[in-house]
């Protein structure tokens, strides 16, 4: 089959079930479910059969002009090379088992037609983001996507979900439109949006690039990879169902924005690059700390995503200024940020997906209790889950060998080589995802049970179970190269940055300190199966600026509530006076006030219209013979 | 004394006079109604006058004389519509006074 068929079929496989759950499955949820399953299944079967020997390996694009305004050409089309194949693996895998998972976990929900059919959209958009050719069909697909969260965060229908799916909106549009400015400025430097085109002009000439093009590009990926100080509309988010918090508040649509920066790796200069890397570290750190504060199992992983992110934009950050210092400005240097982003992505959407459906299936045993203190004892009731969640909880600490010890190490190499500062903080913040991992993991699934729904609960069914069995395989072994299809192996082998020889040491050394050192302490401070945070109780300072998440929602609400809605009411003003009184009301008063003159001719009485008649007669003869040239001239 | 142009122009500005100050002063609608047929014959008057004494033996000018004709068939026809009018008015108010005539105003 030609690549291009399959490619559409991909993309729009989800589309179609999308627009059939909408027409007629909205409230036969078994319908919809298994058409939203189904459209999960196309895609890996055919994204498999691109992996397994249907593309060679080659860049393949294939395009098409879609809309012509003037000079201004928007075209849609796929390009589909390494990086992208690697993008549509995690994307089209994750994302089934993820369908699979929800057909269990939503079973009790009234409104599945609904969340099936937001599924496939979602799926749909995401698929574009991978496959778009160009920065405008990218940036469609990147407000698609934005406004499929918006609907699913907002899935329950009570205040909190509504609240946070606005937040969530919002706070992505807010970095959209420096991205949109990012997108105007690199089509009014070079004269096009094509990434293909990109890549042969800057391969030969960067002269153009400058580094307000990269940050204004940068402020996309800060909303939707929630970075600093865009990141607090992720922690909120988790009020949407838990299966749409591991697709896309974990595995793939955060992910989109390191993506998208491996897609347009050339476009930053090395002072954007110092900045994008510097905004990943203090997202990494910060996020670690406040995990500390959390109590809801659901938002503790929430953190960790955000703090996981950070490390992926640091790791592209300081990975391209390696290449660039360490190999020279060539292209291919540049793809060490590339690989060692785009590697952690790809174990993160392993281990976080199999994180956030280890705690649905969780939630879903113990009836919808979210808070870790209530829960405990767990892995007597719910044997497959716990051993399923212990895997990821051991791949994100990093413990030697596992998934994330590979992809993190190759962040942590960088840092250490290009910025010392870096690479300590992110070592910290290696141990506290440790502690905090560990916290989470000992004090919901060992001991005894501490609430009445904890002590009742029991394994989830198979269809819960068979996706976190698969993901905790790839959690385990994602870092190995044999794991990943023939076309994927060049990232993989080529583009991440490997330490060599003493350094090599020094990095597992690190990882094992790191991880072991977080999960024993962990282990022997919060004790097993708790009902109190013991850090809370010893020292209440400590876990108060934990749990304050340093006052960005406070800030933002002060800033809002003082400031813009101040503006607002400034402007308003002004549409009242301006546009509403002097334009509007303006207009129609000039209009009434010739009416109120004309009614008053409008009197009733003939005479007074013969009055009329015999004045208009004279003006006409007047007119007829020549008196009033001297007043028209 | 031969009759000239001005007296039949003298007569038409009287005429036209007679009938404007009718309609202007009287309350009557039918009185208001004949002196608008006063203005009508005034002007048909000027017509014909007019074309009168502009004819030459080479040009007699029959079309004032025609036009005129025609005015006054069609003037015949009006004054049908606008009585029959003025008697539903009178069916229908019991007055033909002009100024109590202003339902269309309000």
């Amino acid at each position: 089959m030609d690549l291009g068929t399959v490619l559409s079929i991909i993309l729009l496989a989800p589309l179609v079930s999308a627009g059939l759950i909408w027409l007629f499955a909205r409230q036969r949820a078994v319908l919809a479910m298994a058409l939203s399953l189904a459209a999960a299944g196309i895609i890996l079967c055919f994204s498999l059969y691109i992996l397994l020997g249907g593309w060679n390996g080659e860049p393949y694009e294939v395009t098409a002009e879609w809309l012509r305004l003037g000079g201004l050409s928007l075209s849609i089309g796929f390009l589909l090379n390494n990086l992208s194949a690697l993008m549509l693996f995690v994307v089209s895998f994750v994302g089934f088992w993820i369908h699979l998972f929800s057909v269990g976990y939503m079973n009790d929900d009234s409104a599945r037609g609904r969340f099936f059919g937001g599924l496939s959209i979602f799926m749909f958009s995401m698929l574009g983001i991978v496959l778009a050719d160009n920065l405008f069909m990218l940036f469609i697909f990147w407000e698609l996507v934005g406004f499929s969260s918006y609907m699913l965060i907002g899935h329950y229908l009570n205040d909190e979900a509504a609240q946070a799916s606005k937040k969530a909106f919002i706070t992505n549009r807010v970095g959209d439109f420096g991205f949109l400015v990012g997108i105007i400025m690199v089509y009014w430097t070079f004269g096009t949006v094509s990434l293909t085109e990109l890549d042969h002009i800057l391969e030969h000439d960067k002269s153009a690039v400058t580094a307000i093009m990269g940050l204004l590009l940068f402020c996309g990926v800060v909303g939707k990879s929630a970075q600093m100080p865009l990141h607090v509309w992720l922690p909120d988010a988790m009020a949407g169902p838990t299966p749409i918090s591991a697709l896309i508040h974990a595995a793939t649509m955060v992910a989109a924005g390191v993506y998208f920066l491996g897609r347009t790796f050339l476009l930053f200069t090395p002072d954007a690059l110092v900045i994008i890397s510097w905004v990943g570290v203090v997202t990494a750190a910060c996020a670690a700390i406040w995990a500390f504060g959390q109590r809801d199992i659901k938002k503790i992983l929430a953190y960790s995503t955000l703090s996981q992110l950070g490390y992926m934009v640091a790791g592209f950050g300081m990975g391209s200024l390696y290449g660039l210092h360490a190999h020279g400005d060539s292209h291919s240097a540049l793809l060490y940020g590339v690989g060692a982003s785009m590697f952690h992505l790809t174990t993160h959407a392993f281990f976080k997906a199999l994180l956030f459906l280890g705690s649905g299936s969780v939630i879903h045993a113990c009836h919808h209790e979210q808070d870790i203190f209530k829960m405990g004892g767990l892995y007597k009731k719910m044997p497959l889950t716990t051993i399923a969640f212990a895997a990821g909880v051991l791949a994100i600490a990093g413990i030697p060998f596992l998934s994330a010890f590979f992809s993190k190490d190759a962040i942590l190499y960088v840092a250490m080589k290009e910025n010392y500062g870096a690479f300590i903080i992110l070592s910290i913040t290696a141990i506290l995802t440790a502690t905090y991992m560990g916290r989470l993991f000992f004090i919901a699934f060992l001991g005894k049970p501490n609430s009445e729904s904890a002590e009742h609960a029991h394994e989830s069914p198979w269809t819960i179970v068979v996706p976190l069995l698969v993901l905790a395989v790839f959690s385990l072994l994602g870092g190995y190269l044999w794991m990943y299809p023939k076309p994927l192996q060049p990232i993989i082998e080529g583009w991440v940055p490997h330490a060599h020889g003493a350094d090599h040491t020094t990095m597992i050394v690190i990882s094992l300190v790191a991880s072991v050192g977080g999960l024993a302490f962990a282990f022997f401070f919060y004790g097993r199966g708790s009902a109190t945070d013991r850090l809370e109780k010893i020292a209440p300072p400590v876990y108060g600026i934990a749990k304050s998440k340093f006052f960005f929602d406070e800030a933002y609400g002060y800033y809002i509530r003082k400031v813009q809605d101040r503006f607002a009411e400034l402007m308003a003003f002004f549409d009242t006076l301006l546009i509403s009184g002097i334009l509007v009301r303006g207009a129609a008063g000039v209009a009434g006030l010739f009416g109120i003159i004309a009614r008053r001719l409008h009197t009733g009485s003939v005479a007074s219209y013969v009055w009329w008649f015999f004045a208009g007669l004279i003006l006409f003869g007047a007119f007829a013979g020549g008196f009033l040239d001297g007043l028209l001239r | 004394m031969s009759i000239g142009l001005e007296d039949y122009i003298f007569v038409s500005v009287l005429l036209f006079a007679i009938g404007l100050f009718g309609v202007l002063l009287r309350k009557n609608t039918l009185v208001v109604f004949m002196c608008l047929e006063l203005i009508l014959s005034a002007s048909i008057l000027a017509l014909v006058a007019f074309s009168r004494y502009h004819a030459t033996p080479a040009n007699p000018l029959m079309e004032g004389n025609t036009f005129v004709l025609f005015i006054i068939a069609i003037a015949a026809c009006e004054v049908a519509v606008g009585l029959a009018i003025i008697v539903a008015l009178w069916r229908r108010n019991l007055t033909v006074d002009l100024d109590q005539i202003n339902e269309l105003k309000h």
